[in-house]
């Protein structure tokens, strides 16, 4: 996926200003989870839940090398073929070869954020594959050909009245068609694309060490009929995904589902340790198997000593749902796959700073992501991070940094402050509106009404 | 007992009123209340924006300033969460951070008052929560406590600790998200007419907008509230 | 090569580890921080209470069956508003409904016999040895327990299963659904949009 994160700042303006349903249903769909989520947890130590949890995603993550090992022999002895993949490009090049030795046709897809950073539609696409997404909000974004706004819902931001227009015009439904009607729909289209299809491609929530284990958590079933009804099932994870020991499965899952929906667990989970078939003397299921490990940048995150922490994501969504600034214009102004708070300190490690600026200071850093992080990333230390560099290496307004140079010399020296309070407050009207920074300020709220004297001078005077 | 109050930035130039009441109410809590002069900025605009070696300078600054205070007391959230939360990691000393409070958590949890008078009786007010005051220091039931002591009623707001919009530089680097921000504060406020925060940062965003949708609503410090509460006054 | 790739991830991971203090872990999750496993009315102290309470939560469906005889009678009695069923391999003949198979893509009802349960989560624990189609295809999915096999957790149930793993054990919680149409919820959108547990034995707590 391309990334257009230098441009937050136009594309939220933009989702604002010209298309506020946007804001309305992602306020709407995030309150929810919100709500939903802290019910979840209302009876629950979710601290010492958290405290445990963050504990074995380092550890997993702190002894990565050993865990990726050890899955991968247990996934081979199972018949599972495990893939190697450092990039996009690796990737493509190992469903190519897929493709080619199996005269793959028809692709059906379950959700997988993974899938986007690799941009792997397009590229099955350019093969003369035919991909079809399969969770019913990719599968609405993929007939308007947008990328996903919200790591959990990915059509948060589209309503009701939206998808009956795009149903009416896409698959003819009636213009009126209740949300059950468009789901039949979409469900009878996409039930004969698994059933004809050759190859079905997964992500991975996680990967158990132990047992060479791949867990999937969905709601519809269509990842388990992805994962079931063709013969080779493809599963991309990232490297960071390992959980340690079978034992840590049923927790994970649970909180990750908690967090994400408010559920104690999601409706469907798969636990897939190999093929079925003959392969797997099974009745049915797919003959092959295959899992790609994937780096993609995550060996660049794991390395650095200051964000590391941001690999223990387990991808529920919770911070976005929670997060302010998230909620005014959902994921497409981010410009990239992750977005809200761990989009913001998970991007810059992915695809690089220079790319991704803006995105770390897309935010008021009130901390309220922080406190809904099941595995304790600290989001807004993280945060600060990417902005400290980004003024190291002068990413940001030159007139920004002057200022606050000014700013800082006034500040060391009390007269001197004094006199620039002073001065500043002669500012007139006429000004306040046009400098910069201050006219972002008084295009959208009046200007503070400047008292007539400091407090420093009322002190001099004596408060009675 | 002896308290150094720092005013900060925005208190000296904007809530000078505020920060008045904030020096009578400690006074007439029978706390002496100095105010060394040579106070400036805590340096948070210039921590928040990234800008770290200008952050420190402040702080260094700062640090010297109050030296030799016993408590330093501030009428802000923000600012007492620059001081207790960062200066320990930036200046690589605890030492500020365990003398710092904001008023409320103050006369709550160091003067162990909560009864400062009646003069908010029959008041209806909706509390706003500035962020870092919440999460970064924990402060969220010592002013509520106090104001309904004081007689006043504080109505239930079901966004009253989502984050105002303001951020520091945010506010005018990405505008428009932040008064979309502020727009949803003021949209979900329960029927009342007077808005209280301990953050001037808070109040100039609220305030700011509230004035330019010509919403009838007051803004006022949390300070200068709770002076009224022991004044006593209609 | 993938090989090549194997070996520079694995480097660059080591790598990056190097100089990093590890983190041990923790071991098993402390009991105070547990989730709950009792979920709906506290003073029902049966783990198939509890179960029951959760899964039709969710909104499936619980029958509890006192013994095989009663299990015939309502199945016999369940059946027949279906026209076809697709039964998977193994269950066993007295669980099997008395109405014309179909495959699993044109059944109206598919029949499963759970390899365990966990009241905690309200999760009913299926194995593909059975076949996966008949759990998956028709739009009503009827799945037996034996009372014996419910456990309270689903660490519990997960771990009754540990050293002999199917080629995937899923867990079904509910009927399929969906809310990504206007924040609408919607059943049955890919997965059986109706899940019935019928439990068998364990006498009838109330």
């Amino acid at each position: 996926m391309e990334v257009r994160s230098r441009d937050y700042r136009e594309r939220a303006r933009h989702i604002i200003e010209d298309t506020p349903d946007v804001r309305e249903a992602v306020t709407a769909a995030t309150i929810t989870f919100v709500e939903n989520r802290s019910k979840a947890f209302a009876d629950l130590d979710a601290e010492a839940l958290s405290r445990w949890a963050e504990q074995v995603k380092s550890h997993a993550l702190t002894h990565l090398g050993d865990y990726l090992e050890e899955a991968e022999a247990r996934l081979v002895e199972r018949g599972v073929h495990v893939h190697w993949a450092e990039t996009a490009s690796d990737v493509h090049q190992i469903f190519k070869s897929i493709v080619r030795e199996n005269d793959v046709q028809k692709v059906v897809k379950a959700k997988s954020m993974l899938s986007e950073e690799l941009a792997l539609n397009p590229f099955l696409e350019s093969c003369g594959v035919e991909v079809f997404e399969t969770d019913l909000g990719e599968y609405i974004i993929q007939l308007l050909g947008e990328p996903p706004s919200h790591i959990v819902g990915p059509s948060i931001h589209k309503s009701l009245e939206d998808t009956r227009v795009l149903f009416h015009e896409r698959l003819g439904t009636p213009r009126d068609a209740s949300p059950e009607r468009l789901a039949a729909a979409a469900r009878d289209l996409l039930r004969g694309q698994f059933l004809t299809a050759d190859l079905g491609v997964s992500g991975g929530n996680f990967l158990v060490a132990e047992t060479g284990s791949i867990a999937l958590i969905e709601n519809e079933g269509n990842i388990r009929l992805s994962t079931s009804v063709p013969r080779i099932h493809v599963a991309l994870v990232g490297i960071e995904k390992v959980l340690p020991r079978w034992t840590d499965l049923p927790t994970f899952l649970q909180i990750t589902s908690k967090s994400a929906t408010g559920q104690p667990v999601g409706t469907f989970v798969s636990i897939i340790q190999g093929p079925g078939g003959a392969a797997g003397g099974e009745p049915d299921g797919p003959e092959e198997v295959h899992v790609v490990l994937v780096d993609n940048g995550r060996t660049r995150l794991l390395a650095d000593p200051e964000v590391w922490e941001a690999l223990r994501c387990v991808r529920c969504g919770a911070c976005l749902n929670i997060c302010p600034v998230y909620r005014q214009t959902g994921g497409h102004a981010y410009g990239y796959v992750y977005s809200g708070p761990i989009g913001a300190i998970t991007n810059p490690g992915l695809v690089g700073l220079e790319e991704t600026w803006p995105l770390p200071f897309a935010s008021t850093a009130c901390g309220a992501c922080k406190d809904v992080c099941p595995v304790r990333i600290p989001i807004p230390d993280l945060l600060h991070v990417w902005r400290r560099r980004a003024v190291e290496r002068g990413l940001t307004s030159p007139e920004e940094a002057s200022v606050l140079r000014l700013w800082a010399s006034a500040a060391t020296r009390a007269r001197l402050f004094g006199w620039a309070e002073n001065l500043a407050a002669l500012v007139p009207d006429w000004a306040l509106r046009r400098l910069p920074m201050l006219r972002e300020w008084t295009a959208g709220r009046e200007p503070p009404r400047a008292a007539g004297q400091t407090f420093r001078e009322r002190w001099d005077e004596g408060i009675e | 007992m002896r308290v150094s109050l720092f005013v900060t930035c925005l208190g000296d130039r904007f809530f000078a009123d505020a920060a008045a009441d904030a020096v009578r109410l400690l006074r007439s809590l029978d706390v002496d209340v100095d105010f060394p002069p040579n106070q400036t900025c805590c340096g948070q605009p210039a921590w928040n924006a990234g800008h770290v070696p200008e952050a420190l300078d402040m702080a260094t600054h700062t640090a010297a300033v109050f030296a030799d205070s016993d408590y330093v007391v501030l009428p802000s959230g923000s600012c007492t969460a620059m001081l207790r939360h960062t200066y320990p990691r930036l200046l690589d000393s605890p030492e500020l951070a365990e003398r710092s409070y904001e008023l409320a958590e103050f006369i709550v949890d160091v003067l162990k008052v909560i009864e400062i008078g009646r003069g908010l009786e029959g008041r209806q007010i909706a509390y706003h929560h500035g962020c870092h005051a919440l999460r970064e220091l924990g402060v969220e039931q010592q002013p509520v406590r106090l104001l309904e002591s004081a007689g006043a009623r504080v109505v239930p707001w079901e966004m009253d600790q989502e984050c105002c919009g303001f951020g520091g530089l945010f506010s005018v680097k990405t505008p428009e998200v932040s008064v979309a921000m502020a727009d949803r504060k003021l949209d979900t406020l329960p029927d009342v007419q007077t808005v209280v925060s301990a953050d001037g940062g808070c109040l100039l965003q609220l305030e700011g907008r509230a004035r330019r949708r010509r919403m009838p609503i007051r803004f006022r410090s949390l300070a200068s509230t709770l002076w009224e509460a022991r004044r006593g006054s209609t | 090569m993938s090989g090549d790739a194997r070996a520079r991830i694995l480097g660059r991971v080591r790598e990056a580890n190097r100089d990093r203090e590890p983190v041990s872990h923790p071991g098993p999750l402390p009991e105070a921080a547990e989730p709950p496993a009792r979920f709906g009315d506290p003073s029902r102290a049966d783990r198939v209470g509890a179960f029951e309470d959760r899964l039709r939560a969710a909104g499936g469906e619980v029958v509890r069956l006192v013994d095989e005889d009663e299990a015939r009678q309502w199945l016999k009695e369940f059946a027949s508003g279906f026209e076809s069923a697709s039964v998977c391999a193994g269950v066993p003949e007295a669980f099997q409904p008395a109405i014309p198979a179909a495959p699993p893509s044109g059944a109206m009802l598919g029949v499963s016999a759970a390899v365990g349960a966990a009241a905690q989560t309200g999760s009913l624990l299926l194995s593909s040895r059975e076949g996966r189609r008949p759990q998956l295809l028709p739009p009503v999915h009827l799945v037996w327990v034996q009372a014996q096999d419910v456990r309270l957790t689903l660490e519990e149930a997960l771990d009754t299963c540990r050293q002999d793993l199917p080629a995937v054990l899923a867990l079904h919680s509910g009927p399929s659904k969906s809310a990504d149409i206007g924040q609408i919820l919607v059943t049955g959108v890919h997965g059986p949009g109706r899940i019935v547990a019928a439990i068998v034995g364990g006498g009838r707590e109330r």
